[in-house]
This record gives C-alpha cells, structure tokens and sequence, in this order.
C-alpha cells in the first residue's frame, strides 16, 4: 500500500473514533434500561439521574414476575415463536427444494416469482382484511391467528434462505440414494437435511426472531390477556397517565433475554444469514 | 420401454415439484393473494367495523373522501419526511460505520457486536426504551443536554408537534443502521483489494478512492437497500405507534398509522381500504420508475463511452 505514514495514523484514529462513538451510541438505550431496572423509585424520579445506583434493588423485576400478566405474555410469545418457527421450517425446506430442483419447470418458476411479490406486500395493507377474515372464522384472540400470520410473513425469505443452501448440496447424494430405491421425500429427511443443518438453525432463528419482535399483528389480532404476546405487553405497562418506568425497563430488559441469548451464541449464523438474505435483496 | 420409463419419471417429477410448493402457495394465496383481493374489493364498498348493515357498491366514494380528508396531504408529507430522512440517515451512518469496520483494525469483532445490537432488539422495547430516555422530566436526554448547555430547558421530544416527527424519525435510524451497516460490510468485502492499491499507485487521495472505488464497488448493495427501506419504511406502523401514535394532534400521522385509525378507530373499513389502495399505487408507480431511471442513466453512460 501506498499511503503516507500520516494518513495511516489519521484514518485509524478516525477509524477508532467513529467505532467507539458508535458502539455507545448503540449500546447506551440498554444500559440505561438495565440501569433504571435496577433502580429504587426515588432514583427513578429524580431529576439529577446517575448512572449507577448505589442503592442496587431488585424490587423492579419481582414486581414484574409476581405482580403482572407478564408471564403470561412471555410463555404466549415463546409458544407462538417456536411453532412459528417449526411450520415455518418445515414449508421453506419443501418450498426451497422445489424451488432448487424443480426451477425448470414454469409452474415452479412461477411460484418463485410470487414468493418475490410476497415478499413485497407489506404487512399493514393486509392488516385489516386479515383482521376481518380472521374475525369472520373466529380466530381472533387465539394463537392460531398469529402463527398463521406470522409463518405467511417469514416464509418467502426463508425459502429463499434455504434455496440458496440446497443449491450448493450435490445431486449426485441424491441420484446414489435413488438408485438405491429411497423415495425423494425419504432422500430429502435422511440425505439432505442432515447435511444442512447450519442453514436450518439460521433460517430458525431468523423466524423465532421475527415472531418474537413482531408487534402490530399481535396487536390488533389479540384483545385478551390469556392470548397476548410479549410485545403489545410491555406496551401496557405504560398507563394513560402515570407510567411506572421502573417495572416497564424491567420488562424490557427480560423480554430482550431470548433474542440476547440468541444472538450471543449464534451471532455468525444470523449475520451470514443476513448478508446471504441482503446482498440478494 | 426405456422412453415410458423416463416420461414416468419426468410426470412424478412434475407432481413432486408441486406437492412440495404446495404448503407455501396455500399460504401465500389465502394470508397475501386473498386479503389483498379483499382490500380492494372493499375499497368500493361501503363497510363498517360494528355495523353488519353496512353494505353495498359506492363506487369511488370512498376514495373521494380519503383525498378530501384534510390530513391526507398532511399525512402524505409526513410519510415522506418519515421515509427520506430515514433512509437518508441511515445510508449515511452505514457508509460510515461500514467502512470504518472494514479497516485492519484490532476488535473490530467487538464493535461489530456492540454496533449490531439495536438491531436485534423488538421495535416496542426500542421505542419504549427511548420514551424513557426522552421524557421530559426525568430523561437522561434531557438531563444531559441542559448540562451540556446544548439546550436551556428540557423539551418533550416526541410531545411536541414540532420535534416529534423528527425524534421517531431519529429512534427509526437508530434501530435500522445496524442492517445497513452488515450490508455494506459485505458488499465492501466483495471489492478487490488491488482496486484501492491501484487506485492509492495513481496518486489518489482517499477521498478521490471512496467516490471512484468504494462507491462504485457499492452500487448495487446501495441501490437494493434504498429502494427495500423506501418501502419498508413508508409502510411501517410499529415505530410511531407504539412511541407517539401519530400525536400530538396528528403531527407524527403517517399513511399506515391513518389505516389504522380509519378501521380501529372511525370503524370505516371502505375508507381504510381506499387508503391502502391508494398507498399499494404509489408504492407500484415507484416500481415503475426505478427500472425507467435505470433505462436513462444507462443511455446516457452508452452515449458517454460512445
């Protein structure tokens, strides 16, 4: 490289300076949301706010646990969140199959094409005839409503997700296994999806993820407490006038945990994810 | 024989292709294919939320009435205020982070994660995570700027009619720059290295690199992200409803926040099928023009070379 000794040094304190900004700028909203969980009432409301409290009380979070509905929010999400999830799975492996083997045929190629538009037809415009569809089958207030909502939304990127893997798996582990008399659906569970495991868990997550986080449909399509999801929860917890910002910041911070935990493990798979699903468009 | 043989196998073939689409082309016909016929079909119908009786063709009436709401425009132009500061803010800090984490530098990993993070993070908790921290009385925000001096009195942010437009517009880029950010990392990884040591051998400074290597070696990456947030956010209703729910006095009401209060509030399911039918034009008129735009630039750069 040809670069003065001077730019070298300018373009890496420059380098260093926009990342530590940055990463603070990220960081700060949840550091001060554990920071206010943690915080004693008087604390909260004082108007010379510290950063750290001497007066370290966990009062916020069992207040959260034994006095609210938010267990019930959060067991409601992790359920609607894993189905999600599974059927999601099981139809982007079937649809990316097809898409990855049959793509010749017109049929299949259209379909292809209508994922594409799918995925373009955002969710609000179809809010309310789903809402009224919904209500006219009665699935308004259940957990079918959502997962169904829910498994619509993630199924085209992630058929794509699992298209592009099974691209690269060869045909030729498929031919041997038919030669040997194993039906397409038998190759497909015992050749295939052994080997593509990593663009499962991915795709996986990518679909807990989006139901987890997913607020307006869980909004609109529940109204009672026993089917509410974790989002449209917390939201609840701000009153029409006084709000108690402590046990809201304590929500939050629990109801973050799963995708926290996710990412903390699995951060490669869901950023090559990401970029396989970005970089397409 | 043989030839029976193989035209079986082709016919099972066909017959697997669709078995195994099926499950996905259900779902997309009865939740996408049907709700959007639905919304249409609405659009020129009388329909209330709570009255059943209610029905019946009107023709263009409901449209009539939507254009003639005095906070369409109104409306219109926050959505678009909403959109292009977002996007615009968002290509800016990603180009900027992106790049800065693409340089040989130790942690990068590190500030990856942490940089990452609001990304990941449900849009209710974001949003009411900065309520907080914009409140008035006791927000940190707040309290720092009065400190700092930047600001001589504490302002209600998102309360205002004034700023609350922009405050979400700046929560939005705060939770959406890290997916930028990711893209054009990988879309940076993907320009050869020689570009730049060949471009740096010919005297070029590293402003004359950016907008003759990095820039071009972004192009595409660029274009998909503009044209994908564009539309992700002019539709988005999460952020402003769950932060200001369009207030104070419709100064943060966006399209898709006004579908909602049509159907859920005026219980005026035609007129909100209007709207969402004058909002699925807008976004195919902007289809239309982007392959258009990409027609002339490319004339022009064939009469250029010419």
């Amino acid at each position: 490289m040809v670069k003065g000794k001077s730019e070298i040094l300018f373009s890496k304190i420059a380098t260093y300076l926009i990342l530590s900004f940055c990463s603070i700028f990220s960081i700060f909203p949840f550091f001060w949301m554990i920071s206010t969980a943690l915080k004693p009432d008087t604390e909260i409301y004082s108007t010379t706010p510290s950063f750290f409290s001497n007066n370290f009380s966990l009062t916020n979070f069992i207040e959260v646990l034994n006095e609210s509905d938010f267990l019930t929010f959060f067991k409601n999400s992790f359920f609607v969140s894993v189905v999600t999830t599974i059927i999601g799975l099981i139809i982007a492996v079937l649809a990316g199959y097809s898409l990855s083997r049959f793509g010749r045929y017109k049929s299949i190629k259209f379909a292809g094409f209508s994922l594409t538009v799918s995925q373009m037809v955002p969710g609000v415009l179809l809010l309310i005839p789903i809402y009224m569809i919904f209500k006219e089958i009665h699935l308004i207030n259940s957990y079918t409503a959502l997962i169904l909502a829910y498994s619509t939304f993630v199924i085209p990127l992630s058929t794509f997700m699992m298209k592009g893997f099974l691209d690269s798996v060869s045909i030729s582990l498929e031919e041997s296994a038919a030669l040997d008399g194993a039906s397409r659906f038998r190759t497909l569970v015992q050749i295939i999806l052994p080997v593509s495991i990593p663009s499962l868990v991915s795709t996986g997550l990518y679909t807990f993820v989006t139901a987890w986080n997913e607020y307006m449909f869980g909004y609109v399509l529940i109204n009672d407490v026993a089917h509410r999801t974790l989002t449209p929860g917390i939201t609840l917890f701000r009153g029409q006038f006084t709000t108690d910002w402590g046990n809201l910041m304590a929500a939050s911070v629990l109801a973050v945990i799963p995708v926290t935990i996710i990412f903390a493990f699995l951060q490669r798979y869901l950023i090559s994810g990401l970029m396989s699903g970005a970089v397409k468009g | 024989m043989e030839q029976f043989k193989k035209m079986n196998k082709e016919t099972a073939n066909r017959l697997n292709s669709l078995v195994y689409m099926g499950p996905a082309i259900i779902f997309m016909v009865f939740l996408i294919g049907i709700p959007l016929i639905q919304v249409i079909w609405d659009s020129f119908h009388a329909k209330s939320l709570t009255n059943p009786n209610l029905n019946g063709f009107v023709g263009l009436n409901n449209f009539k009435k939507v254009l003639s709401d005095q906070l369409f425009i109104s409306n219109l132009n926050n959505t678009i205020i909403w959109t292009v500061l977002s996007v615009f803010g968002e290509l800016i800090l990603g180009l900027i982070v992106g790049i800065a984490l693409n340089q040989k530098i130790k942690g990068r990993v590190i500030f990856r994660s942490l940089i990452i993070v609001p990304w990941i993070v449900p849009i209710a908790v974001a949003g009411l995570t900065w309520t907080w921290m914009l409140n008035p009385d006791y927000g940190i925000i707040n309290y720092l700027l009065v400190k700092t001096g930047l600001i001589d009195h504490s302002i209600y942010w998102l309360g205002n009619a004034k700023t609350s437009l922009l405050t979400v517009t700046f929560i939005n880029i705060w939770r959406t720059f890290p997916y930028w950010v990711i893209s054009i990392l990988a879309g940076l990884q993907s320009i050869p290295e020689d570009l730049y040591e060949a471009s740096a051998i010919d005297g070029a400074n590293i402003f004359q690199r950016f907008f003759h290597v990095t820039l071009p070696g972004l192009k595409n990456v660029i274009t998909t992200l503009i044209f994908m947030h564009i539309i992700w956010t002019s539709v988005n209703f999460d952020f402003i409803w769950i932060t200001t729910e369009g207030g104070p006095n419709y100064s943060s009401e966006t399209l898709p926040i006004m579908i909602y209060r049509y159907a859920m509030k005026n219980y005026d399911i035609g007129s909100s099928s209007a709207l969402s039918v004058i909002i699925i034009s807008i976004l195919l008129m902007l289809f239309a023009v982007i392959p258009l735009v990409r027609l002339l630039t490319r004339k022009k750069k064939i009469k250029e070379a010419a």
